[in-house]
């Protein structure tokens, strides 16, 4: 009886040892989600989530690439072009931050964890 | 304006030149970033044509030079000649004054004449025996050399290709182009299919616009560590000079500008960055030997895969 305890103990020990690691893992993924109130801050919260989520990505990455990574891998980016075009704008071009919509760039930012298949591939789509 | 001037020169062009979009779209970034270039490339791989066609349907004065081991520079640049009939000497201005000037084989030519021309192309004017010609506007060079020559050629030194603000390379064409060119060639290439798309003043306005280009001082700094990068590279005994970065910063400008933005990305930098630099950069003999670097090229895109652009 008492051995019988002592395993079960043993065993919930144990699956506990497997499995906080992964529980913590999801929550921490949970927690790194993208949240933004701007454009500039949605684009800053992708460019966080590409560096964290494509390893393999160059660290002279650029827009153009890291959209066409993006494609490669099946994400939709169409949203995220229109509301680039005008972060660029802003961000070389010297104008007032538009007000565009950004929900699109979180949208992509926040799905990136959870696209496996841009892990491990080569190039940035050049 | 500029991305759909780019669409109506490369689409004349290509009436006569089968799959050079890319070399064409290079020329005229080039003419608008007010530089020079270096065309190389095998024979028989339309260098010539292309220059002749490009400057047709911009409406521009062409002229050729073959460049051969005899030449003078007096044969380009012009002189003095005795007027019999005045008594008295007079310039005669020789095949540089003109709109673009096809410096044919220009490696088959002695370094003297090289550098006469290349004198020109920096400061825009002539000078002979004291007497100061401008050149005309817009003015280019287009030089072309093949690679597979070291027989009886002259190569152009480091200095001098620094002038060139973009190298082309001309590659053999893929099956399928050349299929294309084959086909294109049943009938007669006749260049006055070449109809002339953009006026005088339209180039003008162009040449001012490209000036107008904002470049924020963060893309100033990512140019800056760029060129950095090359001169610190282990691979590499001649980096980018200051010259060279000015070069790539003009034309990106000149590149934003033709794809129909006002204002220079990190985008722009690197697709022409390679165009640009290759020429420029020299590898260390050494550590090629060892296998240590592959070409200029390949390294040039590991440094720019480096080096962290503005976001």
């Amino acid at each position: 009886m008492v051995d019988n305890q002592l395993v079960l103990a043993a065993l919930l020990l144990v699956n506990i040892v497997l499995y906080a690691p992964l529980v913590l893992a999801a929550t921490g993924r949970r927690r790194r989600k993208v949240k933004a109130d701007n454009l500039a801050e949605a684009f800053t919260g992708l460019e966080l989530a590409l560096k964290e989520t494509v390893p393999d990505l160059p660290a002279g990455f650029t827009w153009e690439e890291a959209v066409a990574r993006l494609k490669s891998s099946g994400v939709k980016t169409d949203g995220m072009e229109n509301a680039l075009k005008g972060y660029e704008e802003y961000r070389y071009g010297g104008i007032p931050l538009p007000d565009l919509d950004f929900n699109e760039v979180v949208k992509v930012a926040n799905k990136l964890g959870r696209t496996s298949s841009l892990r491990g591939s080569s190039g940035v789509g050049r | 304006m500029g991305a759909e001037i780019r669409d109506r020169v490369v689409a004349e062009v290509s009436k006569v030149v089968v799959g050079r979009e890319k070399e064409v779209d290079l020329l005229l970034m080039c003419l608008l970033a007010r530089g020079h270039v270096l065309l190389e490339g095998v024979p028989g791989v339309s260098k010539t044509l292309i220059a002749n066609a490009f400057s047709k349907c911009l409406g521009l004065q062409f002229k050729r030079v073959q460049f051969t081991p005899d030449i003078l520079p007096l044969d380009i640049i012009g002189g003095f000649v005795f007027n019999m009939k005045e008594r008295e000497f007079e310039f005669r201005r020789g095949p540089i004054f003109t709109n673009i000037l096809l410096a044919d084989e220009i490696n088959r030519a002695p370094p003297k004449v090289q550098s006469a021309l290349l004198e020109s192309m920096q400061e825009l004017q002539v000078t002979v025996e004291g007497h100061t010609e401008k050149l005309p506007f817009p003015f280019m060079v287009i030089a072309t050399q093949n690679p597979m020559e070291f027989e009886g050629v002259y190569p152009l030194p480091e200095g001098q290709l620094d002038r060139f603000m973009v190298k082309v390379s001309f590659r053999y064409p893929s099956k399928e182009v050349e299929t294309n060119i084959l086909r294109r060639n049943l009938t007669n290439l006749d260049l006055n299919e070449v109809k002339t798309v953009l006026t005088v003043g339209e180039l003008d306005a162009l040449v001012r616009q490209v000036d107008e280009v904002k470049v924020s001082d963060e893309v100033l700094a990512y140019l800056a560590r760029v060129a950095e990068a090359t001169r610190t590279e282990g691979a590499l005994v001649l980096g980018a000079s200051p010259r060279a970065m000015v070069q790539l910063l003009h034309c990106a400008r000149a590149e934003a500008l033709l794809k129909g933005r006002k204002y220079v990305t990190p985008d722009d930098i690197k697709s022409i960055a390679s165009d640009v630099l290759t020429h420029r950069l020299t590898i260390d003999r050494a550590a090629a030997l060892k296998g240590v670097s592959k070409n200029p090229e390949a390294i040039l895109t590991s440094i720019l895969d480096r080096v962290e652009p503005p976001r």
